[in-house]
């Protein structure tokens, strides 16, 4: 009997290992990290907070807030395969130095490009609260007509009208003629290279020329969903390039 | 056998573990509450599988709907512009008071019913309950507060600590915890219980004026103000004129189209005669100012309703039944349910004097 029950638990062993052993020669995808790394420029300039800068058509101004949103992160290789990473949202903040640092794991070892969206979908403009990057006290969710400003750009300038000269950028909208998320596709282009570090540049210019000019002396303000917040994202989805990658 | 001894014994082992490291879920209860649908009502759209009723959620909810810290400066709870004695309206009130002596711009309207709402405001601009406290708490001419400041006041409390871990399991305070212990007491708002739904199921029955009411209601204000929630949750224009002052173009600005000029939610009509005044900024005194409105003032314009194209004849002899209708809408058991009394008061069920009676 005892030797029966020995010989039984050795089976039961073997065919565990066996098993594991299978699973280890199974195809496996190799993960890999990547870092991004976001840069905010004006132009040729590095952007400082409450620093006098002037745009690309001339307006003097100082930024005091500049953050926006990023998700749906996917990179595409050379075959033409997009794979999509774990949905996470993530707030970028210039006045907050660890937000624009980005760890991502990848699927694959050599990017052509890096696809993400600048906002966020509308499943979660339409879900209800969030907590993390999404919780309504981060500051960027309008109360008063649910939905999330994807993006948001704030200062004064001596050509706005409002008082105290303040220009007030809050882009959002999730509704049909209204979206101001935008999908955005960055060329990596390192064919046999691992990537472990891409540095991204966003420059606030194209905010103010892009696709049609921007001028803070004639829209100081924003912040509804609509036709002006469609302009200026259709502007804004133009302001990240990629810098270098290591 | 000594082999088969270990055996069960690890195994036994492994389970005493599991159930120790799970053994919270088991001690830490709450008390679930059945959400009961009136009969012959449709299905509410709250997605209730997100945010199951609890005992301890609605506690906690309803500890928040009165706890004026939620504002600045303390004196501004929910329940200032939400009396239950008016259905949870601003009782004889067409604007708010607010922060710093500040006024509403619109009419703050009675909670009830609000698991069949999709979306909330005069113009429907917020898409989720849950999401629907952010907008008078962070409101500068309401409650004029941050919900970070909230959120670390509530933080600070050790009896909110108590009431969060009891409702949710553990001690962590965030909105999204709070949006949905408030909804939770607000879910449970329920006002099915007047004369018309004892009538409706039987229990009761109306006296003529009332009887000749509710036909002439099924003529000529049932396609909007549709039973049994008495309103379609639809924006309409119905002819209301532009205040010059606060400029407020209603449902336009939420979709920016200018076909949605002046459209405002249509209310439900369920304890009417407790919501005056009436319309999306108060301007209705009364019933008889809002009949007035239909059959004379209102102003026909492009995307004004097309039911309302012609106005509204309504004859003094119609406005006495559909008077006499609108009062079996009260529902007077809802007004004095100690449940949603505020916590630890003795329910004052007497409402100031109504001169509207």
């Amino acid at each position: 009997m005892k030797r029966i029950t020995h010989l039984l638990t050795c089976f039961i062993m073997l065919v565990f290992v066996g098993l594991s052993s299978f699973k280890k020669e199974a195809p496996q995808i190799k993960q890999q990290k990547i870092t991004l790394r976001f840069q905010h420029a004006i132009g040729g300039e590095k952007l400082a907070l409450e620093t006098p800068l002037q745009n690309m058509l001339g307006e003097q101004m100082m930024i005091e807030k500049f953050k926006y949103y990023l998700s749906h992160f996917a990179v595409e290789d050379y075959k033409g395969n997009i794979r999509k990473l774990p949905v996470h949202y993530y707030l970028v903040d210039e006045a907050d130095s660890l937000s624009k640092t980005i760890s991502l794991t990848i699927p694959i070892s050599s990017i052509k490009n890096l696809h993400f969206l600048l906002g966020v979908d509308s499943i979660k403009n339409v879900s209800g609260a969030q907590l993390g990057a999404l919780d309504p006290s981060n500051g960027m969710f309008w109360t008063w007509n649910s939905g999330y400003i994807m993006a948001k750009l704030e200062g004064t300038s001596d050509v706005s009208t409002t008082q105290g000269h303040r220009f007030i950028y809050h882009i959002g909208g999730y509704k049909k003629g209204q979206n101001a998320a935008r999908k955005i596709m960055l060329p990596i282009s390192k064919m046999d290279k691992n990537v472990s570090e891409i540095i991204i540049t966003a420059d606030i210019n194209q905010w103010f020329i892009s696709k049609t000019s921007l001028r803070i002396a004639s829209s100081p303000v924003c912040h509804d969903p609509g036709n002006l917040a469609v302009r200026i994202a259709d502007n804004y989805q133009n302001m990240f390039s990629i810098k270098a990658v290591n | 056998m000594k082999p088969a001894k270990n055996f069960w014994m690890l195994i036994g082992l492994v389970f005493s573990c599991v159930g120790w490291i799970h053994i919270d879920k088991y001690l830490v209860t709450t008390h679930p509450i059945r959400f009961i649908v009136p009969k012959g009502w449709p299905q509410p759209v709250y997605d209730f599988s997100k945010n199951p009723l609890t005992e301890e959620g609605f506690i906690l909810g309803k500890k928040l709907f009165y706890d004026g810290r939620l504002s600045k400066d303390g004196n501004f709870p929910c329940a200032s512009c939400h009396q239950q004695f008016g259905a949870f309206n601003n009782y004889d009130h067409p604007l708010s008071h607010g922060f710093n002596n500040s006024l509403t711009t619109r009419n703050s309207p009675g909670l009830f019913n609000l698991a069949w709402q999709k979306e909330f405001m005069w113009d429907g601009g917020i898409n989720h309950l849950d999401l629907q406290p952010l907008a008078p708490i962070t409101a500068e001419n309401e409650m004029a507060e941050s919900i970070e400041a909230v959120i670390s006041k509530l933080r600070a409390d050790k009896e909110y600590r108590k009431l969060f871990k009891a409702a949710f399991g553990d001690e962590n305070i965030n909105y999204l915890r709070m949006g949905k212990a408030m909804s939770q007491f607000l879910l449970q708002l329920v006002s099915s219980n007047s004369k018309y739904d004892k009538v409706m199921r039987r229990e009761a029955s109306f006296i003529l004026p009332e009887q000749l009411g509710y036909e002439i209601f099924k003529k000529k204000c049932i396609s909007c103000h549709a039973e049994p929630l008495f309103t379609d949750f639809t924006y309409r224009n119905t002819g209301i004129t532009l205040d010059t002052t606060f400029k407020d173009l209603g449902r336009m600005k939420i979709t920016g189209d200018k076909e949605d000029s002046l459209k405002f939610r249509v209310p439900s009509l369920r304890n009417v005669t407790k919501t005056f005044p009436y319309g999306h900024d108060g301007r209705f005194y009364s019933l008889m100012s809002v009949y007035e409105h239909y059959r004379k003032n209102m102003v026909v314009i492009g995307n004004t309703d097309p039911i309302l194209s012609n106005k509204m004849a309504l004859s003094n002899f119609e406005i006495g039944q559909l008077t006499a209708f609108l009062n079996t809408l009260t529902d007077s058991s809802f007004l004095k349910d100690p449940r949603f009394a505020a916590p630890g008061s003795v329910i004052n069920s007497k409402a100031p004097v109504d001169i509207h009676e």
